[in-house]
């Protein structure tokens, strides 16, 4: 068997957000680190919506604002409810820039080459097959027939998390936490996008649309701004999906979705004669520390980013790059942490699961379930943005006489065919939720 | 990647592009060997087929009642192995260095 002939004190696997802010500060700390990605070149594999909350990734790197490929500073948070041709729009113009957007293969491409300016050694196309395990610890990875032995073993593979099935750590991805998006990154130009979206060059829009982009299906659709691309998209529940494949109410093909969100009257001017740059889709984690592994210390194993499920979706907000870059940094801690007493035992590198615990991500992630009330609910889902849209349609178009909003909430009712029981149960478990 | 980009064709009037035709966005480098395999055996016995509609590479297609597979436009998502009600398929990433490359995404 061809071995690389020198042991790492780390391996990270996986050159994403997580397992690139790992590497960056083990190198840092003076841990001989190596990172592999499966990817041809830097970036390769990375996809996600489209936006990053700035400040865990500036606990890592205080330089990011000035050197990070950043799009746009988000200035602006929209938001849609849209049921057929009828759009409902609420717009909250920021006083401070806390988030940004970006293109996944450029954001992490910085990050792993700022890995390995720390001294990391970065080997890509490497497919990890296995993590290595002996006695009882794990010691390493395999690809192909090339063994890399470490003393610790980062896991930071994504979503899919394969190595961790095969060692059996977590059983097979179920529908039931899981969410795919499916974008497309349209090019517009920077003087068309600011005009359309009515924005200045130093502005940026992030837009969360819900109702009929997604067919009724629990999930939503996204826009973001970038400096001369939108990215587009649809989110949909896969366990939801897939229910409505089998009953016959999703009769099209997941990218005609995305095309209709493209096209739909109301949106399709923000991209006028715009061609799509690129097409792409990635699961995303829905029920937080549901998906999460039993743990995330084995003797010799972290795990860290999606694979360890620090993704928080509020309904609202979305938070994945950014969680991955602080669990990164927390597992980094962890390991220098064990160093400093006494070595990279189990028991010593147990410090990640503790530093987790009291951070703000794993707080975040416990406090909010508001989304998933109504994210439970498809049929009541698919049938409130029909309901808003009928009651601004009452009360804004009319002829002669103007009704009550008493008059146009209960005829909206009535014509979506909800009950007022159903809505106000949902309202308690929003309000319980939050 | 010049090749990718040739391929985009500017709309006049907006209208639905075919997913073969938005796929002409990506590139690849494709493996010789597929990193998916299906079990027909089980594929066939499944009535509501739900990789046809949301594997969103269109990997999956029906020809008369079968469903066919073809593994060169994967972008890795995964969805198909998550949802398959038969657990027909067997799904690993790419080879080293394989498969979609992303660029903008």
């Amino acid at each position: 068997m061809a071995q690389i002939p020198m042991k790492f004190d780390v391996v990270v696997v996986g050159a994403g957000p997580a397992g690139s802010a790992a590497a960056y500060l083990l190198a840092k700390k003076g841990f001989r680190t190596l990172l592999v990605d499966r990817g041809r070149g830097l970036g390769d594999k990375e996809l996600f919506g489209g936006r990053v909350y700035a400040q865990p990734l500036r606990d890592v790197w205080p330089e990011l604002d000035k050197e990070a490929p950043i799009q746009r500073w988000v200035t602006r948070e929209r938001i849609s409810v849209v049921s057929g041709d009828n759009v409902i729009t609420v717009e909250y113009k920021a006083g401070s820039k806390k988030s940004f957007t970006a293109l996944l293969p450029q954001l992490a491409s910085w990050m792993s080459r700022k890995a390995e300016q720390a001294g990391a050694v970065f080997v890509n196309e490497v497919t990890v097959d296995e993590l290595v395990v002996k006695d009882g610890k794990f010691v390493g990875v395999r690809s192909g027939s090339d063994v890399i032995e470490a003393d610790v073993v980062i896991d930071a593979e994504g979503v899919n998390r394969l190595l961790l099935e095969r060692a059996g750590i977590v059983e097979r991805l179920k529908p039931d936490h899981i969410a795919l998006g499916v974008k497309e990154v349209l090019r517009t130009g920077a003087p068309q996008l600011e005009a359309a979206f009515g924005i200045d060059s130093d502005e940026g829009v992030a837009w969360v649309v819900v109702g009929d982009v997604t067919r009724g299906v629990p999930g939503g659709g996204f826009i973001y701004t970038n400096k001369d691309t939108v990215s587009i998209g649809v989110v949909l529940h896969l366990r939801h999906a897939l229910e409505a494949v089998e009953k016959g109410i999703l009769k099209d093909h997941v990218s005609e979705l995305v095309e209709g969100f493209r096209l739909h009257p109301f949106f399709r001017k923000l991209w006028k004669d715009a061609t799509i740059s690129e097409y792409g889709a990635h699961l995303t984690i829905e029920g937080g520390l549901k998906f999460s592994p039993p743990r995330l210390v084995y003797p010799g194993l972290l795990i860290v980013g999606d694979a360890a499920g620090f993704l928080l979706s509020t309904g609202v907000n979305y938070r994945g790059v950014d969680y991955a870059v602080y669990s990164g940094k927390l597992a980094a801690e962890a390991v220098e942490y064990a160093r400093d007493h006494g070595g990279l035992t189990y028991e010593n590198l147990k410090a990640y699961e503790e530093k987790v615990k009291g951070s703000f991500m794993y707080r975040d992630l416990i406090r909010h379930t508001a989304a998933e009330a109504l994210m439970n609910n498809p049929e009541l889902f698919s049938k409130l943005p029909g309901l808003m849209t009928k009651v601004l349609a009452g009360i804004y178009e009319q002829d002669y006489s103007v009704k009550t909003p008493f008059e146009a909430i209960t005829e909206a009712l009535t014509s979506e065919g909800v009950d007022l029981f159903s809505l106000i149960s949902l309202a308690w478990l929003a309000v319980r939720g939050l | 990647m010049s090749a990718a980009q040739a391929a985009q064709v500017k709309r006049e009037e907006p209208k639905q592009m075919k997913l073969e035709d938005i796929l002409q966005s990506d590139v690849w480098n494709v493996d010789e060997e597929p990193h998916i395999v299906i079990d027909y055996t089980k594929c066939e016995k499944c009535e509501a087929k739900p990789c046809v509609y949301l594997c969103p590479a269109g990997c999956y297609t029906l020809v008369g009642d079968k469903v066919v597979f073809s593994y060169e436009w994967c972008v890795e998502c995964g969805t198909c192995r998550v949802i398959c009600p038969m657990d027909a398929i067997k799904w690993d990433y790419p080879k080293s260095g394989h498969g979609i490359i992303y660029r903008f995404t």
